[in-house]
């Protein structure tokens, strides 16, 4: 292995090795550390290979065939694109499950940044105890996607549930939301948005980073608390906001665990809940339909994939990077 | 670093940097992509026969609860004591995510020796040549079914190859709040009243008791299901549905009927109802007096509730109502132990000593002589009643349908869906009932 990398090695030119290089020398260093580092690498390698990679070009393949889980791989029947097909023209089912997750991820994701943001801005100044409530705020996102988390909201957000009490006590009488196929989905948004703990920690520490001086200067001349949040911290955290948007979209379209809970697996009341990976759990675990399944996936990937591009593409237009410029 | 700006600098660097260790990341590549077909390879090399000897270890995989998991492991060490040459993996865990879990395990080519199934997908496994067709077993005693009734063992067969074993006889039960009722001085149901009769007494129920009288059915395939054999129709017929858009459309407006009259709960209460879980059932919730459920769950919705309960027939004539299978036992066909798992079934379904442990967990016992051994030692009150009104209804069992399609569980999901849609006002009975056939034909298409 070793002789097969060395003429390799010899094509970059020395200016470009960088610090390392030059510290220790050319030529065979440089070499084992690159085998060392492999060697160091394999097992993380050979997770991804083993538990990703094959997996996905396999399930690539499995979406041009019908395999229906039971039958052995060795049987399977290649159908083409009729599995794409049938997506796109013949299954009310899919674009409804389209509908559902993109209005979930409309709502709730720029809710969640804004609840985020706001918390972290009152976060962020110096008082006694801010220590606990950021560990407070924090809490809801440490318990993640648990399914515990979902069934407290299912109990909460019944008919005879906590919110409904809370209600009662100003006279309003509430849905029963999530039996409620006009609520469910907003529950869900709900609990989304409560979870703005992960993105919160993020802008606070982004926060931090926004020298002092840029306030001091923006006080000085004569801006208010609302100029200088729009003109200096909006703009110096926009990397920040880049980063949670991008996190939190991919994050939103994934949304599973909630929806499963919630319907006990189906997606209910009458599909109102059926969110995008929800609907491809059933065709692939429920009705074994898992070619279909596997299409359902590459497009879904493929589809975050190109919103995660044109996100980048617009944030050459708002992010505002301060040390491009010092540079 | 090349002095012009870093964007391109960067993106030269990182080309060289793919270039040069190229050839060794490629060989990593391919090696990581020989390993698993190199163990894909080995592992076709296992090919035994079914004829055991030595030692064996089966593996066994079931649902349900704790309390069935101690019975079923007494039973099974029952045989190991027999048979000390063969010993058990038992797994065993909740209904739900029961069947995900056994796809993968076949998909993976690591079905267990045995396994628990029931109706839902019998045939899905079946017509997929998952399970051992023990035709043969039958035929030459080595599985002995005599003692079974024949309709019960025949709700077993999937295109002419028995496909599992009925392990537990089970029928329809409308079980209610006795509690509730007698509070109220009201009647109890009765085997054999009509649907009409049925929503009426409901409506007083509502009235009097001021919780709804019954849960509202219509997204119930089973209770559908009774409905449509009283009137000499089925689920389905050969390869097809058995009932038309209009049977649908008539089941829908009688509840839809219910409902306006106020005999069932409203539309998101009756959503709550609709969940399989037993814990969720709104007759142990108190939030309907009646829940439709199976005899034999019985004793798992006492467990969930103060009140005593009583179970009669679902409305109509009883007749409609068969011996079903609660479950069943099959062996996977590419099983080594095939010969020992049939034996093994065999004994839990035949030996006295196993049916006794086993009792009624998975229903009535099968085997008629078991049967009547347990039906007179069990204690528990909830089960008592339960096989009284088994053995009740089993006096005008009709024949058993045929075991539903492939598609089936896709079925029952475009039921609720339809019904809920119509329960909860946004679609007419008609145009529920259209929306149903449609997808019901192509799940099963």
């Amino acid at each position: 292995m070793v002789s097969t990398v060395r003429p390799a090695d010899h094509r970059v030119p020395p200016a470009r090795r960088g610090p390392a290089g030059r510290q220790r020398g050319p030529g065979a260093g440089r070499q084992r550390e690159g085998l060392a580092a492999y060697v160091f690498l394999s097992p993380w390698l050979l997770g991804l290979m083993l538990i990703t990679a094959v997996p996905m070009l396999l399930s690539l393949y499995l979406s041009f065939t019908n395999y229906d889980v039971l039958t052995p791989l060795s049987e399977v029947e290649w159908v083409g694109g009729a599995n794409y097909r049938r997506m796109f023209t013949a299954d009310p089912s899919y674009w409804h499950s389209v509908q559902v997750t993109v209005t979930f991820a409309l709502i709730a994701v720029p809710l969640k940044l804004a609840a985020a943001l706001g918390v972290a801005l009152l976060l962020n100044r110096v008082f006694r105890g801010v220590g606990l409530f950021r560990g407070l705020f924090y809490l809801p996102s440490l318990l993640g996607g648990s399914v515990a988390l979902a069934i407290v909201w299912v109990s909460m957000f019944n008919r005879d549930g906590a919110f409904n009490s809370l209600l009662a006590v100003f006279g309003v009488e509430g849905a029963p939301w999530v039996n409620d196929p006009r609520w469910a989905l907003e529950t869900l948004m709900l609990l989304a948005i409560w979870q703005f703990g992960a993105p919160m920690v993020i802008f606070l520490a982004g926060l931090k980073q926004v020298p002092v001086e840029l306030y001091e200067a923006a006080s000085v001349d004569g801006a208010g608390a609302w100029r200088q949040f729009v003109n200096v911290t909006l703009p110096m955290l926009s990397p920040v906001i880049f980063f949670n948007l991008v996190l939190e979209t991919i994050n939103g379209f994934q949304g599973f665990t909630s929806a499963f809970v919630l319907s006990n697996g189906t997606g209910g009341p009458v599909d109102s809940t059926l969110m995008y990976t929800l609907n491809l759990y059933i065709k692939g675990f429920v009705e074994l339909d898992m070619g279909y399944a596997s299409a359902m996936a590459w497009v879904f990937l493929l589809t975050i994939g190109l919103i995660t591009v044109g996100l980048f593409s617009t944030g050459r237009i708002w992010v505002h990077y301060s040390d491009a410029g010092e540079q | 670093m090349h002095p012009a700006t870093t964007i391109t600098a960067g993106a030269r660097t990182t080309r060289d940097h793919r270039t040069s260790p190229g050839p060794t990341r490629r060989r990593l590549l391919a090696a990581a992509l020989a390993v698993p077909l190199v163990l894909g390879a080995a592992a076709c090399g296992d090919d035994a026969g079914s004829g055991d000897s030595g030692k064996v270890e089966l593996s066994i995989f079931w649902w349900g609860a704790d309390s069935r998991a101690a019975l079923t492991e007494q039973a099974l060490n029952l045989y190991s004591r027999k048979h000390p040459d063969v010993t058990f993996k038992t797994t065993w865990q909740a209904n739900q995510g029961y069947f995900d879990k056994l796809a993968t395990l076949t998909a993976g080519g690591n079905a267990p020796d045995i396994f628990q199934i029931d109706d839902n997908f019998l045939t899905e496994y079946a017509a997929r040549n998952v399970t051992l067709d023990l035709t043969p077993y039958a035929g030459d005693k080595r599985l002995d079914l005599s003692r079974f009734p024949e309709s019960l063992w025949k709700y077993g067969v999937v295109d002419g190859k028995l496909a599992g074993v009925a392990f537990g006889e089970n029928t329809q039960g409308l079980v209610y709040n006795k509690t509730l009722l007698d509070k109220h001085k009201l009647p109890a149901p009765t085997t054999g009243m009509s649907w009409a009769d049925h929503i009426a007494w409901a409506e007083k129920v509502s009235q009097t008791a001021k919780v709804p009288g019954t849960q509202d059915p219509s997204a119930d395939y089973k209770a559908f299901w009774v409905w449509l054999r009283q009137q000499g129709k089925d689920l389905y017929a050969d390869k097809a549905l058995g009932f038309t858009e209009q049977d649908v459309t008539a089941w829908f407006q009688l509840w839809k009927g219910a409902r306006d009259r106020g005999a069932t709960p409203t539309a998101d209460v009756i959503h709550e109802g609709n969940q399989t879980d037993i814990s969720k059932q709104l007759v142990v919730t108190g939030k309907a007096a009646t829940s439709w459920v199976w005899a034999n769950q019985m004793p798992e919705l006492k467990k969930n509730t103060d009140s005593e309960l009583g179970v009669v027939a679902y409305p109509g004539d009883p007749s409609a109502q068969w011996a079903r299978a609660s479950m069943y036992l099959s062996v996977f066909r590419g099983s080594p132990h095939r010969d020992t798992a049939v034996d093994v079934i065999n004994f839990l379904a035949n030996d006295p000593e196993a049916g006794r442990i086993l009792g009624t967990d998975r229903g009535l016992p099968s085997n008629l002589d078991i049967r009547k051994a347990v039906s007179e030692s069990v204690t528990d009150p909830a089960m008592k009643l339960s096989i009284q009104v088994e053995n009740e209804l089993g006096a005008t069992f009709g024949p058993s349908p045929q075991v539903p399609l492939k598609g089936h569980s896709k079925v029952r999901a475009e039921l609720i869906k339809a019904a809920e849609e119509v329960q909860y006002g946004r679609r007419t009975p008609a145009q529920g009932a259209a929306a149903f056939v449609t997808a019901a034909r192509a799940a099963i298409g």
